[in-house]
């Protein structure tokens, strides 16, 4: 059973005095699998935070229904195992760290008892907190504030832990930290729904990614998969190439790009056999055939600009 | 809901302008401790017996103070709803598994007990220093602190709504210094006075509407008052005695700002669950 379940999901909201409706969300359709790390990508006003927000009952769907472990969102009872740090989260500025944490710990369900203050007591340490946390939260640093949201957010060990932008305002060391925090999180068989405009971060720690741009799924994958060139392959050789196997193979691919011991082809897997059938015919041992993979980044940016000529 | 009551009290303690609020509550007390003189030779006392003054202190003080009180006591939490509906803080609230009515409530309840127990601060410092100076236990007065509370609680419910609707602080104070001041006195002296002005019949429909639908701070005084001074309380229209001029409140008042407390909340509750954030 997926841990999250939308079907058909859309949002409009009135804009202005006109009333003009804008689609923050088109027909939407996906599903999270337990035990993922799913990443949602898309540019500023996309509806990434529309979508959080209609899974948590935070903003209700104007069409279409949403699913968190099999029961529907407007439930509240189906946040109870569901964590989240809110983009720009803002807590009670009059308390401490340690009380910020015991307040949203006991809305969470969590009861006061020994286990509680321990857990309140390893989640500040793992933060890198302790020391702070009989200080008022108004004299904590962006990126302190951030790692408190995040213990908030996995406080009562939720199954389901959704973070918007986690890493907004933290320095590198502790980007890599949470990074950690959020690999440990998985191989504890947690789901987390990931939001951060940070692709490279996505792409190491995420299974799974959507792409949305105004309102629409334009990609949704593996990363591993979706981070593959399609038809770009390079051929590693053993022996180097003379100038007459060069020219064979441009024969067969007027564009590929032959070096020394390389070739690179973006003429598709037919091509790419027929040049390695070439290779094989004069002698030539292949070290390695491998597709080429792009970042998540250009990716995102390929995506976006062609569903925006579209 | 204990944990949002608990959390509520904090955010009310955090607030300076509360300091504002006790140190007037206690120079009020200061005044009943050293500037009200109840000897029974210098003082008032010497003048009439015990009770009768007791009485007179207690409504004259709600006379002077209990608009200024509920009043002191809104701008104090007025904060509250808007604060609450801050983007950062409503998402976290509403992510956690607890309905949003219950949210909604407890923050309700929360600036209710947290006034409730002001006015036990306000009114029990006052009734015992009256008591130890004359000698007289009126305890009656003491269910003045419900009496305030409750009409503190009908007056809240309309903060909540502006709160809600409008998530401004400053509006949700000018609404209720409006009808507390304003709009609720005089639809009161409607009869003896607006109508006296006005022929137009719609017009006088429009006041007597209004004034059934809305709040009566100034009458829910009046009820406590008259049970301070064992008065006689009507059951639906309050009646006023030509031949002795006397006044005679009614029950009505407090239902009818206890039904319109019950709407407001309703309709919070309602507006709340379907806004999204």
């Amino acid at each position: 059973m997926p841990v999250i379940e939308t079907q058909n999901l859309s949002k409009e909201y009135s804009s202005g005095f006109s009333k003009q409706k804008v689609n923050a969300l088109n027909d939407f359709s996906f599903s999270v699998n337990e035990g993922e790390i799913f990443g949602l990508l898309g540019p500023n006003g996309a509806g990434k935070t529309t979508l959080i927000k209609i899974l948590l009952a935070i903003t209700f769907p104007t069409r279409g229904n949403a699913k968190i472990f099999g029961t529907d969102v407007r439930n509240h009872k189906a946040k109870a195992k569901v964590g989240y740090l809110p983009e720009n989260h803002r807590f009670p500025n009059y308390l401490t760290g340690e009380q910020v944490l015991s307040f949203y710990g006991r809305l969470s369900g969590m009861k006061p008892n020994d286990a509680f203050k321990k857990r309140i007591d390893e989640l500040l340490e793992l933060m890198k907190l302790t020391q702070w946390k009989q200080t008022k939260i108004k004299k904590y640093s962006k990126g302190m504030m951030q790692k408190l949201g995040l213990a908030q957010s996995i406080l009562s060990e939720p199954d389901l832990i959704f973070l918007d932008e986690p890493t907004d305002g933290v320095d590198p060391i502790g980007r890599k930290e949470i990074r950690d925090i959020l690999i440990e999180l998985k191989s504890k068989g947690k789901t987390i729904f990931l939001n951060s405009h940070l692709l490279s971060e996505v792409e190491m720690i995420c299974d799974r990614v959507a792409i949305l741009n105004k309102g629409d799924l334009v990609k949704e994958g593996n990363v591993d998969d979706l981070t593959k060139a399609e038809n770009i392959f390079a051929i590693h050789t053993v022996e180097p190439l003379n100038i007459e196997l060069k020219q064979k193979i441009l024969a067969i691919d007027s564009n590929a790009g032959a070096g020394e011991n390389e070739i690179n082809t973006e003429a598709g897997v037919d091509n790419l056999n027929k040049i390695i059938d070439l290779l094989r015919k004069n002698k030539i041992r292949i070290q390695s055939v491998s597709q080429k993979t792009s970042t998540l980044e250009e990716l995102f940016i390929n995506v976006i600009k062609k569903d925006n000529i579209s | 809901m204990l944990t949002i009551i608990k959390n509520t009290f904090r955010e009310a303690l955090a607030k300076k302008i509360f300091i504002g609020y006790y140190i007037f509550y206690a120079i009020v007390v200061l005044f009943m401790v050293f500037l009200v003189n109840m000897d029974a030779v210098e003082g008032v006392m010497s003048l009439a017996d015990e009770k009768a003054i007791v009485h007179q202190v207690e409504t004259g003080f709600f006379l002077l103070s209990w608009n200024l009180i509920i009043f002191f006591s809104l701008i104090s939490t007025a904060s509250f709803i808007p604060s609450m509906l801050e983007k950062g803080t409503i998402d976290l609230l509403i992510s956690k598994p607890i309905s949003r009515p219950m949210i909604l409530l407890s923050k309700y309840l929360g600036a209710v007990l947290f006034v409730f127990l002001s006015m036990v601060f306000l009114l029990g410092s006052i009734w015992l220093i009256l008591s130890l100076k004359s000698a007289y236990w009126d305890f009656t007065f003491l269910l003045s602190i419900l009496w305030l509370t409750f009409a503190f609680a009908v007056m809240y419910s309309i903060v909540v709504v502006t709160g809600l609707t409008t998530q401004s602080t400053v509006i949700t104070i000018l609404v209720n210094f409006f009808l507390i001041f304003v709009l609720c006195p005089i639809l009161s002296i409607r009869e003896a006075v607006v109508f006296s002005l006005v022929t137009n019949e719609t017009v006088k429909f429009i006041f007597d509407f209004l004034y059934y639908i809305l709040p009566k701070p100034g009458e829910i005084r009046d009820i406590t008052n008259a049970m301070i001074l064992n008065e006689p309380i009507n059951v639906w229209k309050s009646s006023l005695n030509t031949e002795t001029q006397t006044f005679t409140v009614s029950w009505m008042s407090a239902i009818s700002s206890f039904i319109f407390c019950s709407a407001m909340m309703a309709y919070s509750i309602y507006y709340f669950s379907k806004k999204d954030y």
